[in-house]
């Protein structure tokens, strides 16, 4: 019996490993293409490495931009766009799931039809708000249309209606007020459906790259993949890789930090949320 | 531990965020603004225009346009341009047509697609430039290589763009491995038998080296129309409702095409990337490619001996022939009249003969106006590498973009049908002749 269940725990382990090394192949390839000295042709043979290692295109890839206005703005964003979605999407989520009113299906439904509109298509509408609000060319018209979410929403209901319904008797009982009962009673548990929420906000309002372009017009209202789209619209001449990769690592780099640092929380909030 | 963390990171951000908003609005960035003379104080009155330009090729576009429009402002006090980086080419045309859509006012003046021309029309976006030349007079359009101004053209000769950042595709040939096998390398290939005889001697076995490259992606019908121009009929015409794909000239340019990869063997198989011909060629892997004269800088700044890049035109069945490409000023038409005319004065300034030769050392484009090559900085470039007059001269063999109603739509008609022959998966004949009845099924809603 034993031997057989080892030999079953080292071929897993090894196709795991093998599934891990092709997974991370983009990523180390564009560490290894930003570290090859800008002379050097990439071909057939040579895709790998290419006459030694040179900091030259991450240089260069700096001083095109202003980098600091640039992770300043997409982290002010980012940050503006998940604290006030957490705000939103947990009182949408509890109003949904345990406030009792007439329509709330109906709404719910509703709602949830913004998930089956992709927000390209509304890009016209949203310019049309943010311009006559004035806003134009500011941070906060960047964050403003994604302030409220769909599904998030969706998420934070879900969640909401596994807590048993006897806690928040007990709570009222004892004299809570309904955002006492949502903070001690509703948000505890739901606290890996938030960590799983705010993953997928932050990395996708991080990446936007369409909005942010069309709703602003100065260097200092620009995010980081707008500022260093220059690099990745090389469309006429060749691509200059070394160029282009050490351009991505910067734009992604503090994501792949904060996904390490906090590894673990974030696959024990997907397994849990997931689960219930 | 894990509450700590996440408490933390959460006041971490709810803390960045206070800070944001009670900060006053961010200043600009350092590298805009730091160098702007301070000296002249704008008039209270100055027109603000704003020029939304694409970056599609390598280098520091957005800072040599930032100081571009920072000399401009300094000699036009009653103005205040700013550069506005909008993406490629495409996210500019998505940029401005969400602007106009959402009824915001449009930039003054954009750098688009010389092909966008029809498009923008249609969706009656730009302001016709025929006033504002007729002011200029004769000399200043006619200065401006004619192979250029042909998509800056209407279909009843009206003009509505003024050529900018304009290209051609050239042949590239490696001088040392013409020599390695005996080819005079000051002598390349000027038909199509010398091409294939010349791509034959050049390729090694195994994908070891390839005689002949030429890319087919993105947009594969660009390279391939300077062959039915070689032959005298080019794919378009003046009429923005016709195009000539499934012609005798357009037919035989694709069976050569697919001769030089089937059967004699000279050139890669399969859809053959755009982004890396130049580094083949750069690596020794294509002695000889086709690609954009944009890729000149890059391909002198990586080649092992600069001196070795030979620049030739792309040779014909008997003779040249290319089509040209870039991007083109326009004027919107929904801007405010005196910004329209401070958009002018900005093209005027952008097209003088010295800043046209400027642009093109700085970038690798052609620079637009004939006069702009009797300028000392042109003389010297080309007095130092030769590689850059070539463009210049193919230009006398040089014809319209394929453009049209619906242009982009076109272009990937006759592109797939390209495609689709290099791949074996139709005969050339059978391709460009489905491609022809899609196209006039598309252009016959235009009269």
């Amino acid at each position: 019996m034993m031997q057989p269940r080892s030999r079953d725990k080292t071929f897993g382990t090894a196709l795991l490993l093998v599934i891990a090394l092709v997974w991370s192949v983009p990523l180390l390839w564009a560490i290894a293409l930003s570290l090859r000295p800008p002379g050097a042709p990439i071909a057939i043979g040579s895709s790998w490495w290419g006459g030694g290692l040179s900091l030259a295109s991450f240089a260069r890839a700096l001083s095109a931009a202003p980098f600091e206005t640039y992770y300043r703005n997409t982290l002010i964003v980012v940050a503006g766009i998940l604290i006030i979605q957490l705000v939103t999407v947990t009182l949408a989520g509890f109003v949904f799931a345990r406030v009792k009113f007439p329509g709330r299906e109906l709404l719910f439904i509703l709602f949830l039809m913004q998930l089956l509109v992709p927000t390209a298509a509304l890009i016209i509408p949203n310019y049309s708000t943010i311009r006559s609000m004035g806003l134009y060319d500011t941070l906060p018209a960047i964050m403003m249309p994604f302030w409220a979410s769909a599904f998030g929403t969706f998420l934070l209901r879900q969640t909401f209606r596994t807590v048993p319904l006897d806690y928040e008797d007990a709570a009222r009982i004892d004299g809570a007020t309904w955002w006492q009962t949502l903070w001690h009673v509703y948000l505890p548990p739901a606290r890996p459906a938030l960590t799983a929420f705010a993953v997928t906000s932050i990395s996708s309002h991080w990446n936007d790259f369409l909005w942010p372009l069309v709703v602003t017009s100065s260097v200092s209202t620009r995010t980081i993949t707008v500022g260093l789209a220059s690099f990745t619209q090389m469309g006429e001449s060749g691509a200059e890789w070394g160029l282009l990769m050490a351009g991505t690592l910067l734009v992604v780099w503090p994501l792949l930090v904060l996904f390490i640092v906090f590894q673990k929380q974030f696959v024990a909030s997907f397994v849990s949320s997931g689960l219930k | 531990m894990h509450h700590v963390t996440r408490r933390q990171l959460l006041t971490g951000l709810s803390a960045a965020l206070v800070l944001a908003a009670c900060a006053p609005a961010p200043t600009a960035a350092p590298t805009a603004s730091a160098a702007k003379p301070t000296t002249t104080p704008v008039a209270a009155a100055a027109t603000e225009i704003e020029l939304y330009f694409p970056v599609a090729v390598g280098g520091p576009i957005a800072k040599i346009m930032d100081g571009y429009m920072e000399r401009f402002n300094a000699v036009n006090p009653g103005i205040k341009a700013k550069a506005v980086f909008a993406g490629g080419y495409p996210d500019v045309l998505t940029k401005i047509q969400t602007t106009v859509q959402g009824g915001g006012k449009p930039p003054a003046v954009a750098v688009l697609l010389s092909t966008d021309l029809f498009t923008l029309l249609d969706a009656d976006l730009i302001e016709n430039l025929d006033p504002y030349l007729q002011k200029a007079g004769d000399a200043y359009v006619n200065d401006f290589f004619p192979a250029f101004m042909l998509n800056s053209k209407d279909d009843k000769g009206k003009v509505w763009g003024i050529p900018f950042q304009r290209s051609t595709p050239v042949m590239y040939y490696n001088k040392a491995q013409f020599k390695e096998v005996g080819l005079d390398p000051n002598n390349p290939p000027k038909n199509w038998t010398e091409l294939a005889d010349a791509a034959k001697k050049l390729t090694k076995p195994n994908g070891e080296r390839w005689g002949l490259q030429i890319p087919s992606d993105g947009f594969p019908y660009w390279i391939f129309q300077a062959w039915p121009i070689s032959l005298g009929k080019n794919v378009v015409g003046t009429e923005a409702n016709k195009v000539f794909l499934n012609t005798a000239e357009s037919t035989e340019s694709l069976e050569y095409f697919v001769k030089l990869i089937k059967t004699d063997k000279v050139h890669p198989e399969g859809i053959i990337p755009w982004a890396t011909t130049p580094d083949a060629f750069v690596a020794g892997k294509a002695s000889m490619i086709i690609h954009t004269t944009g890729s000149l800088t890059n391909i002198l700044g990586k080649f092992p001996n600069p001196a070795d890049v030979g620049v030739a035109f792309i040779p014909g069945k008997n003779g040249f022939g290319a089509p040209t490409g870039g991007g083109n000023l326009y004027i919107f038409k929904g801007a405010p009249q005196d910004q329209k005319d401070a958009a002018w004065k900005l093209i005027q300034f952008l097209s003088q003969p010295e800043m046209a030769a400027e642009w093109s050392r700085d970038t690798g484009y052609i620079a637009s106006r004939k006069s702009s090559y009797d300028t000392d900085l042109m003389k010297k470039l080309i007095a130092e590498k030769p590689q850059y007059g070539i463009a210049r001269d193919q230009l006398q063999f040089a014809q319209k973009e394929l453009t049209s109603h619906q242009g982009a739509e076109v272009q990937k008609i006759y592109g797939n049908a390209i495609q689709a022959a290099i791949e074996g998966k139709k005969a050339p004949k059978q391709a460009l002749d489905e491609a022809q009845v899609t196209a006039d099924k598309l252009l016959s809603q235009f009269k």
